[in-house]
């Protein structure tokens, strides 16, 4: 939207690298050394279409004025789009040709914000990157493009896709009958590519005396494209008979479709082979070459590594998105590594164990906790025909024998351990590392540190690689560097779009507000910041708003989770409700024994956890959630705790509410700021929060506690008593450094070089209240 | 001696009337400024305080309110 706020270093850099253009390789080299962010990503990734606009007229409310570049069609009504030079392209919901577009810009662009009616997206570098990689030509996306915009297209964002995606996606590394290729459509890219040393030095010559120069040309013939369950072309779109769609739009999205078909029956490639040690020299060479290559794996083709007998089990049905996202991965015929972004509760299980099912080669699934080990291994049973026998976990506590498995599911932590194991677990990451994996599935993606994320590439050799998420976002900048370590977004789900199919559960959210009572905000004003948390937390309004909360929706037979950061907090509200709780020190069984009474045991209708639970808890019977304390302004949270009960219900009707998300805020104390700041991707995605200022029928209830003062200051002498520990926040081991501290943002950093900076979090500087949009500029009354 | 000083009536909730307590007992704005702690929802402060203690009251809410318009850059 607004002008970008860009740091000098990031200009200097690019301008750097331009001059230094012959002595790049070693200037790439010291980089490597200092920092290891920056080293893998192409010069065009840090072209940003923002700084396009930075000449153009604004007026008081920060409008822009762009009609000197953007013609008005005669038959704008009829199209859907408008794209403004600095690459965000606003897309009207309504539109007949909707669907169509929308198809085609989360294929092209990465949608920041999509409430009912205007969706807003972002041209960057790195989803035209993904664009090419999943198979569209620059031509149609310009052209594309074009037909859709009520307007001209700007020649500034002509330029930019041009840029970004002439050169991506023209090389690929293939690995087929266990060898590598850099293969492509194009053979003067080759050629190019072949006149650099250092490339040369990687290539692989089997038989020297044969001296031609020749590359092995094949046609490739890929009519075998993977079905799930549905053919790729019934997904036809109703022809309902509109006719006010122009008859060009129509007409070259059915050609941008079969393209994609058409393509795969027959293509002639060129390629050489590739020394097997080289790979990583010729990858980062290609990307300074600007043409990085992109990861396939021809798993047909693999006779080496032996097939494993998995299939899907009939009983299996792919959801259309989910048939869409596997679509993306195996589009002609081999694998790409990607990442796949689909909300909580919408089953990227299943996509994962689909994509298991479809390589057939041995998989290894890392996740980030036992529990969600066992769910995992859940998951393969109840979808795919693999049995005990087949499927192994690797976990601190249940070591099955992992030797000559088929599909190992294991977590992170395990993984990258560095510590002594025990002689057994030796031996099975001895085994891990010497295999080679036809398929490796990364569960929440987002969550792991780029170096763990590095460490596991070291260890587990793997053939491609399979990202799912629900929230590819974190509040330091590191999204970014997924692009590069796994591969580019392969699909983004729109959240309210599935809620509307009814695939996830409708849900209600509210913020409601708790008055602080007066004792406790007396002690907010003069206490130091640390105690503070802990005195709005519990706050006895808020209690009794919980208590109030939890009574009301076990009288409607729901089933309750709250979550609570704060475990001075948690173990309070649980004692004294007297209802079961789950936090870091608990123990696996312990906590399996919980859940397991949690879904069966109709007496167990509310649980307490701490955010031990936040990610990959499946829970699929609670439809309410209550939070009580949450880990600042972070996003993330917000969204994975919104995924505990995003489950689909079962017998549910789409229209109505069957989920509520409630976060108790305590008025006129910091949580409030930070609940706003939570909601924004939520509210981003279409979600609207409702505030509750007082939740009727509260005074009714009878024996609600703390109702007398007496009580309430029990309550704040206990507060007070007790110590620092108790104010923080629950630390998980082996959880990573939390970058909480919003001071350690440097302008300049990777992902403002990248361009994908909507992704990752923005701090903004204090003071901002001067240039802010003049609608917004007071909160006052 | 006869004292006459001109204030106001404040009709707040506890936990602002909390704040208001605070602000005067640590002198925040300058001096003490109110005359009276009359119940749990009212306080009778000196006029000429106002326009001070209004603009440190839109300061609290500035702090806990969190600009959801990201534009200002």
């Amino acid at each position: 939207m607004g002008p970008p706020k860009k740091g000098g270093y990031k200009g200097e850099k690019s301008k750097k690298r331009k001059r230094d253009e012959d002595e790049a390789w070693v200037y790439e080299d010291d980089d490597t050394n200092d920092t290891g962010e920056e080293a893998a990503v192409p010069n065009a990734a840090a072209r940003d279409a923002e700084r396009n606009d930075q000449n153009i007229d604004e007026d008081e409310f920060g409008a822009k004025d762009y009609r000197s570049q953007m013609m008005l069609k005669p038959d704008n009504a009829s199209r859907p789009l408008w794209v403004a030079p600095n690459g965000h392209i606003f897309l009207e919901s309504f539109s007949p040709v909707y669907k169509h577009a929308h198809d085609f810009l989360i294929a092209i662009s990465e949608p920041v914000c999509r409430p009912e009616h205007i969706h807003e997206y972002k041209l960057t570098a790195y989803s035209l990157y993904a664009a090419v990689s999943v198979g569209l030509q620059t031509n149609d996306i310009i052209e594309y493009l074009k037909r859709l915009s009520k307007t001209s297209i700007p020649d500034g964002i002509i330029e930019f896709i041009k840029l970004c995606t002439l050169s991506y996606g023209k090389v690929k590394l293939v690995l087929k009958h266990n060898k590598y290729f850099v293969e492509s459509p194009h053979p003067e890219v080759l050629q190019k590519l072949l006149k650099d040393p250092v490339i040369q030095e990687c290539r692989l010559r089997r038989n020297v005396e044969n001296e031609s120069e020749e590359f092995i040309t094949q046609v490739q013939d890929k009519k075998n494209i993977p079905n799930f369950g549905s053919k790729p072309g019934s997904s036809e779109q109703p022809n309902d008979g509109v006719t006010s769609v122009p008859e060009d739009i129509t007409n070259f999205y059915d050609k941008i479709d079969n393209e994609e078909d058409e393509e795969e029956n027959a293509l002639e490639t060129v390629s050489f082979e590739v020394n097997q040690e080289k790979i990583e020299i010729i990858q980062k060479r290609c990307i300074e070459l600007e043409h990085p290559l992109l990861a396939e794996y021809d798993f047909r083709n693999d006779t080496v590594n032996p097939d494993i007998k998995v299939d899907l089990r009939p009983s299996a049905v792919l959801r259309p998105y989910q048939e869409k996202s596997l679509r993306k991965m195996f589009g002609n015929g081999r694998a790409r590594s990607g990442v796949i972004v689909l909300p909580c509760g919408a089953g990227k299980s299943l996509v994962g164990v689909t994509a298991c099912c479809t390589v057939r080669k041995r998989a290894l699934v890392l996740c980030n906790s036992g529990v969600s080990v066992e769910q995992w291994k859940q998951q393969f049973k109840m979808w795919s025909t693999a049995d005990d026998s087949m499927i192994c976990r690797f976990t601190s506590e249940a070591k099955d024998k992992p030797m000559g498995c088929s599909i190992l599911v294991t977590t992170y932590s395990m993984i990258t351990h560095t510590q002594r194991r025990s002689w057994e677990a030796e031996q099975t990451m001895k085994w891990l590392q010497d295999q080679e994996w036809g398929i490796m599935v990364l569960d929440e993606v987002h969550t792991i540190p780029a170096k763990m994320f590095r460490r596991v590439l070291t260890i587990v050799q793997s053939h491609c690689k399979l990202g799912l998420t629900a929230t590819l976002l974190r509040e330091d900048d590191k999204i970014a560097d997924l692009n590069f370590l796994i591969g580019p977004k392969l699909y983004e789900a729109n959240w309210l779009e599935l809620q509307k199919r009814g695939f996830i559960a409708r849900v209600q959210c509210a913020e409601v507000w708790c008055p602080m009572t007066q004792e406790f905000y007396r002690e907010y004003l003069v206490c130091k910041t640390s105690k503070r948390l802990l005195l709005y937390v519990m706050n006895p309004n808020k209690f009794r708003a919980t208590q109030y909360l939890i009574r009301y929706h076990e009288r409607r037979g729901d089933k309750t989770i709250v979550f609570s950061d704060n475990v001075f907090a948690l173990k309070h509200y649980a004692i004294k409700m007297n209802k079961p709780y789950i936090y870091g020190p608990t123990s696996q069984s312990e906590r399996i024994q919980i859940l397991q009474n949690f879904k069966f045991n109709p007496k167990v209708n509310t649980i307490f956890v701490s955010k031990v639970a936040d990610t990959s808890f499946d829970l699929p019977e609670a439809n309410v959630l209550i939070q009580i304390s949450s880990h600042g302004g972070s996003r993330r949270q917000e969204a994975q705790r919104l995924g505990r009960i995003l489950r689909a219900k079962k017998g549910a009707i789409a229209e109505e509410y069957n989920a509520f998300f409630y976060t108790l805020v305590s008025q006129d104390t910091m949580e409030m700021a930070y609940s706003r700041k939570r909601q924004r991707f939520l509210v981003n995605q279409g979600y609207s929060y409702k505030v509750i200022t007082k939740l009727s029928g509260m005074e009714e209830e009878q024996d609600l506690m703390y109702k007398t003062r007496e009580e309430q200051g029990q309550l704040l002498q206990q507060v007070l008593a007790a110590s620092d520990i108790d104010c923080e926040d629950e630390k998980i081991p082996g959880e990573g450094v939390r970058n909480v501290a919003s001071g350690t943002r440097k302008v300049g950093q990777m992902s403002s070089m990248s361009g994908a900076d909507d992704a990752v979090y923005y701090e903004y500087k204090k003071g901002n209240n001067i240039n802010k949009h003049p609608l917004f500029k007071k909160f006052r009354y | 001696m006869v004292n006459v000083m001109k204030g106001v009536l404040v009709t707040c909730d506890g936990a602002m009337k909390q704040f208001l307590l605070h602000l005067d007992d640590t002198l925040k704005l300058g001096r003490k400024f109110i005359i009276q702690d009359l119940d749990e929802n009212h306080l009778f402060i000196s006029a000429d305080i106002l326009d001070i203690l209004q603009a440190k009251i839109d300061d609290l809410m500035d702090q806990i309110s969190f600009p959801l318009a990201e534009k200002g850059q």
